[in-house]
């Protein structure tokens, strides 16, 4: 029903542009100065809007042609178009989530990239068949990405990179041999991912050297090869990934074999929450189920020919921007063992996990080593741990048992060995077809509005969600 | 003023006069500026470390063919060169020109880049080595004001490195690396299988504004000092860094080039980007100073191989 309507409302609202185009222009609609034409939409009332077929034709014209506070509404239809952004504080919507489709056609590199501007938001459409990425922010400070849908893309889903002050909201992410969702590159983000769902891509999330206030709550990742995966290495700047807050999502079966996979994630695959290398985060109240390897697991990442070695004390709370052009040292430092450590695992439900529910490991593989990581685990109440009884080793409140931890560790260069093969490179171009998603409420009434940057969600509030029944 | 100048005399030459209007049979490089007298100085100052540090875009190009041909070195000569490894442009051969690069279909994941990359085909106990992709990427060098720079003149041939070297190259603007290292050296060093060898090349960033090649094939471009282009030399382009992956690893080779020793590592670089494409990435990615994209080392990062 509401569909119906929509469509409707958008057909008058076309009907409404198209005459303004006809009697006020004269033109093929380009070529106006500052903000551009604006309709009043029928649909809205008074919602003022650049209109994507009506104004201009393509959605590049009207950005381009876009000012400070314009919101671009961009109607049904299918757009073969890879968009740049580089006006600020506007927005983008589409009237119809499942209607308003960006297709690269494979050719394409991104639907939507946001490139150094601020204050950029994008919502209700869909960003299918790109060879890099359907959303993409990089430099680009108070972004917001809501109830969009990117799938079939060559690398990420929706990507922030050297961004701050972010949301990303009621989207899905699938069949990115990546990542559906990644936030990258930043310390501190001030970013938050918040009721999405990522499946069919190599990781469901992956996030490298970023953290501090970076949230993932309320999210679905299932059916990836691995779930939620931040990590780290000296190849990009703002090195480790530390301090994110991952609480109240749903991880499951991120076991897929079928789809796309970038090397890492067939390393990562089979586990629901692997934090590779990524310091210092907080894991609680997850719903985590059914994964071949790990639920909740704490790792390291091995880094051949790295640019440099992991900052200590002090360097870890600099701001990636204080850091960024830190030198490095002239020689390579060779292999670095990221370490996964000073990790909090409280409170989660984790079950039907193959090797072990919970797990924190490291190379070698020796009590000494392990005690060193600093992780802790309590209230996971799990069937099988790595090592041996790691809750009562490892408690996050009071004192270890000091028992052995190297009773029941990982060998992880037996693990690292025993990987799947890697999938043909285009396999991301026939993963499933998503299910049409839910549209924006508010979409053909809602003004455009100033994006200042997240809220800080109230974590404390969320409890473990219950359990799909499909 | 100095910039206003150089580019009403790009305009005037590079642009209004070569593509599209070249007489047939006559090759667009065939106006070259003459050589120069100076040495040309090959010392490029190059970023290190990890990418970020500056506004960037890469292009991910597959190996696309092989053959004894080169446009630049030798127009109009088939199988006058050594044997050249050919990125981009699918169809690179001796005849290639600006036109028919921009005709052609690419191995580049930006369609936009039909641009020709090449080097000589790389020998291992004589037998060839069959190169997998490569990675170019386009920056402001260090120093250089990202919004100076502007876009290679269409059809502009380049060179990096020098093929007649008869004793190791110094500069850097060819060296071998192993993964996406940025340190370089003279011989190809033993790398590990998870983050194989590379050939890294480095071209210049200055061109002269006026001539789309030289005699010499260096004295229209030179490599900026400080930020700065030489006076006569004095338009900032993108330096390009473009670094070859080959499925080279461990130890037990016996490597050799076409051109003939290692030393003589170099590569060519003939642009056929479509110029709107082009300026549409320098103004977004390097003049904005965003990392548009990032090489896929995540693809070739260690993590396997940590147990070879």
């Amino acid at each position: 029903m509401r569909n119906r309507n929509v469509r409707l409302i958008g057909a008058a609202a076309a009907f409404v542009a198209l005459a303004t185009v006809v009697s006020g222009c004269g033109s093929d609609g380009g070529g106006s100065e500052g903000s551009g034409d604006k309709t009043e939409t029928g649909g809205g009332g008074d919602l003022e809007a650049i209109r994507v077929p009506q104004d201009y034709e393509t959605i590049q014209e009207a950005v381009d042609n876009a000012a400070e506070g314009d919101l671009v509404l961009v109607d049904e239809g299918t757009y073969n178009e890879a968009v740049t952004v580089e006006t600020p504080d506007i927005t983008i919507r589409g009237v119809d989530r499942n209607k308003v489709i960006l297709d690269g056609e494979f050719e394409l590199e991104n639907g939507i990239r946001v490139v150094d501007t601020d204050g950029v938001v994008v919502e209700n459409m869909t960003a299918r068949n790109y060879v890099s990425n359907g959303f993409f922010w990089t430099g680009s400070d108070r972004y917001r990405g809501s109830y969009l849908t990117a799938y079939r893309n060559g690398d990420y889903g929706i990507y922030a990179f050297d961004a701050y002050h972010g949301q990303l909201d009621h989207s899905l992410g699938s069949g990115s041999p990546d990542a559906g969702f990644y936030i990258g590159e930043c310390y501190k983000c001030d970013a938050v991912i918040d009721d999405v769902i990522s499946e069919y891509n190599g990781l469901g999330y992956s996030g490298t050297n970023s953290g501090g206030d970076l949230y993932i709550i309320n999210s679905t990742f299932r059916n990836n090869r691995a779930g939620i995966v931040p990590n780290a290495g000296s190849y990009e700047l703002c090195y480790p990934g530390r301090e994110n807050t991952i609480v109240g999502n749903i991880v499951h079966d991120n076991n897929y074999l079928e789809g796309p996979g970038i090397d890492v994630s067939l390393l990562a695959q089979g586990n629901g929450i692997l934090l590779a290398g990524s310091i210092n985060n907080v894991i609680e109240r997850n719903l985590v189920y059914d994964h071949e390897r790990t639920g909740i697991a704490a790792v390291p990442f091995p880094e051949e020919d790295a640019s440099d070695t992991p900052p200590t004390g002090d360097e870890l709370t600099k701001p990636c921007d204080e850091v960024k052009d830190d030198p490095v040292p002239e020689e390579s430092p060779g292999l670095v063992l990221w370490e996964a450590t000073g990790n909090r695992v409280v409170d989660n439900v984790v079950e039907g996990s193959g090797l072990a529910d919970i797990a924190s490991g490291t190379i070698p593989a020796d009590a000494e080593n392990l005690k060193r990581l600093d992780n802790c685990f309590s209230g996971n109440n799990p069937a099988k741990t790595s090592p041996t009884d790691l809750e009562a080793l490892a408690p996050c409140e009071g004192e270890g048992s000091g028992g052995d931890f190297a009773a029941g560790a990982f060998d992880l260069l037996v693990l690292i060995n025993e990987q799947p093969p890697a999938p043909a490179k285009d396999s991301y171009q026939t993963t499933p077809e998503p299910e049409a998603q839910d549209n924006m409420p508010d979409a053909l009434t809602k003004a455009w509005e100033k994006f200042e940057g997240p809220e800080t969600p109230d974590v404390d509030a969320i409890t473990v969600p219950e359990k799909p029944t499909s | 003023m100095a910039a206003a100048l150089v580019a009403a005399r790009r305009d005037e030459r590079a642009l209004a006069d070569r593509p599209a209007s070249t007489p047939a049979g006559v090759h667009p490089l065939a106006d070259k500026k003459p050589a120069s007298d100076e040495p040309f100085v090959a010392e490029p100052e190059r970023w290190r470390g990890p990418q970020g540090r500056t506004g960037q875009f890469v292009v991910h190009c597959t190996y696309s063919h092989s053959g004894p041909n080169d446009p630049i070195v030798h127009y109009a000569m088939t199988g006058m060169s050594h044997r050249h490894d050919f990125y981009g442009a699918e169809h690179t051969d001796a005849d290639t020109s600006p036109d028919s690069m921009l005709a052609d279909s690419t191995t580049c994941d930006k369609t936009a880049d039909r641009a020709a990359y090449w080097q000589p085909t790389v020998y291992d106990h004589g037998e060839i080595v069959v190169p997998e992709d490569m990675s170019a990427y386009y920056r402001a060098a260090p120093g250089v004001d990202p919004q100076a720079v502007e876009p290679f003149p269409l059809g502009l041939a380049m060179l990096a490195g020098d093929q007649f070297a008869t004793k190791p190259q110094t500069g850097e603007a060819a060296g071998w690396t192993c993964g996406v290292r940025t340190d370089l050296s003279v011989e190809p060093p033993e790398c590990d299988p998870s983050a194989p060898l590379h050939l890294v090349l480095t071209f210049p960033d200055c061109w002269d504004g006026e001539y789309l090649d030289s005699e010499d094939h260096t004295s229209h471009v030179a490599y900026s000092a400080g930020g700065e282009c030489p006076a006569a030399i004095p338009v900032h382009v993108p330096q390009l860094t473009v670094s070859i992956r080959f499925p080279i690893s461990g130890p037990g080779h016996d490597l050799t080039l076409a051109s003939g020793e290692v030393i003589t590592a170099h590569g060519d670089f003939f642009n056929g980007w479509e110029p709107e494409g082009l300026e549409t990435e320098i103004s977004a990615c390097i003049r904005r100073g965003a990392v548009c994209d990032l090489a896929s080392n995540r693809e070739e990062e260690a993590l396997f191989s940590y147990t070879r």
